[in-house]
């Protein structure tokens, strides 16, 4: 999601360290998931840190959109620009729907919420990217 | 060729079934769709090497004859110690017991402490203050919630200053760490700086620590 490596292996090592002095059989792969991609976004909203990783991408080296919304694939711009538009919750089922490609029922699952609650925040996702492709083509 | 025949497997189980997890599903459907078989080639080829993890330390059993007047006569009895012992931090012994940046007051963002963080092949230390080739460095910020700091890390070895890692606006927290890490080369000390302030070019506060070679 970072769109780089030294980054990426940066947000796996800090989790590591803060979690090593609690460190509990409860850690597995989903939750390492949800950890990892909550730090992700939590740097993609740093202003500074979103123009360094804006200015590098390259979508060259991005993994192939199996998951479309609407005509585009969601890339780190899309999602750099959702972040001063979307909280967590639904930053997250953004992720996890159209960067890590689950359905709706594993998103629900993932996330511990309902079906229903993933399904109102991908309507409310589709809403904030038309009104952001409206603003940007004003 | 972008697309999946059918429902697409997603990252979290196809890193799953990477890591030996049964998973009926995936077999068939990877045999059938080229776009998710290269997912998984793709998670199977991306094996980045982290160093080796820190042991986790099990929490010491309290003795039943530990009682909080023994424990606090004993800390006074190993502080006496301490004081006693202590070595030079100049002198080439054993590592200062406080490398820590500090604490400083930040009009518009509140109290915000700043740590060095050091990891040497794996073995991550919070009280570090020597270095050596090879070793990452990073700055964890812990300031009020809520809150947003600006940090500017610089590291000076007296002739020339270095700005390792890009200025970064950090949404508070209890230990941010500030993006990026750095490595120190040279043979002198070196002085590590962090500046912060509630916004770019608002009045900043600085702290500083030095970091002597092994």
């Amino acid at each position: 999601m970072l769109r780089s490596r030294e980054d990426a292996v940066d947000v796996v090592h800090a989790l590591f360290a803060d979690l090593i002095p609690t460190w509990t059989p409860d850690v597995d792969l989903p939750y390492l998931y949800r950890a990892v991609t909550h730090r992700c976004l939590n740097l993609m909203r740093d202003r500074g840190t979103r123009a360094r990783l804006l200015e590098r991408e390259q979508t060259a080296a991005a993994p192939v959109g199996r998951v479309r919304l609407d005509d585009e694939v969601v890339g780190v711009g899309l999602v750099a620009a959702l972040t001063e538009r979307l909280d967590d919750g639904h930053l997250q089922v953004l992720v996890c729907r159209f960067v890590d490609d689950m359905t709706q029922d594993e998103i629900a699952a993932h996330l511990g919420v309902s079906r229903r609650t993933v399904g109102k925040r991908l309507d409310r996702i589709r809403e904030a990217v038309t009104l952001l492709r409206r603003e940007e083509a004003s | 060729m972008t697309a999946c025949v059918g429902e697409p497997i997603s990252w979290l189980r196809l890193e799953g079934f990477a890591l030996g997890a049964p998973d009926p599903g995936i077999a068939s459907h990877i045999a059938a769709c080229a776009t998710c078989r290269g997912c998984l080639d793709h998670i199977r080829a991306d094996v980045v090497a982290l160093p080796a993890l820190e042991p986790a330390v099990r929490p010491v059993r309290r003795r039943r004859w530990m009682t909080p007047a023994f424990a606090a006569v004993g800390a006074a009895v190993l502080a006496a110690i301490a004081v006693i012992i202590v070595r030079d931090p100049a002198a080439g012994g054993p590592e200062a017991l406080d490398a820590k940046l500090g604490a400083v007051a930040v009009k518009g963002v509140g109290e915000v402490t700043l740590e060095l963080v050091r990891d040497r092949a794996g073995e991550i230390r919070h009280d570090a203050s020597r270095y050596a080739r090879g070793d990452r460095w990073k700055v964890v910020v812990t300031c009020p919630p809520a809150g947003a700091a600006w940090v500017e890390v610089s590291v000076s070895d007296g002739a020339t200053t270095d700005h390792p890692l890009a200025p970064a606006q950090l949404v508070c927290g209890n230990r941010v760490v500030v993006p990026g890490a750095f490595s120190i080369t040279g043979l002198g000390t070196n002085r590590v700086c962090a500046s912060v302030a509630a916004a770019a070019g608002a009045p900043a506060a600085t702290v500083c620590t030095s970091l002597r070679p092994e």
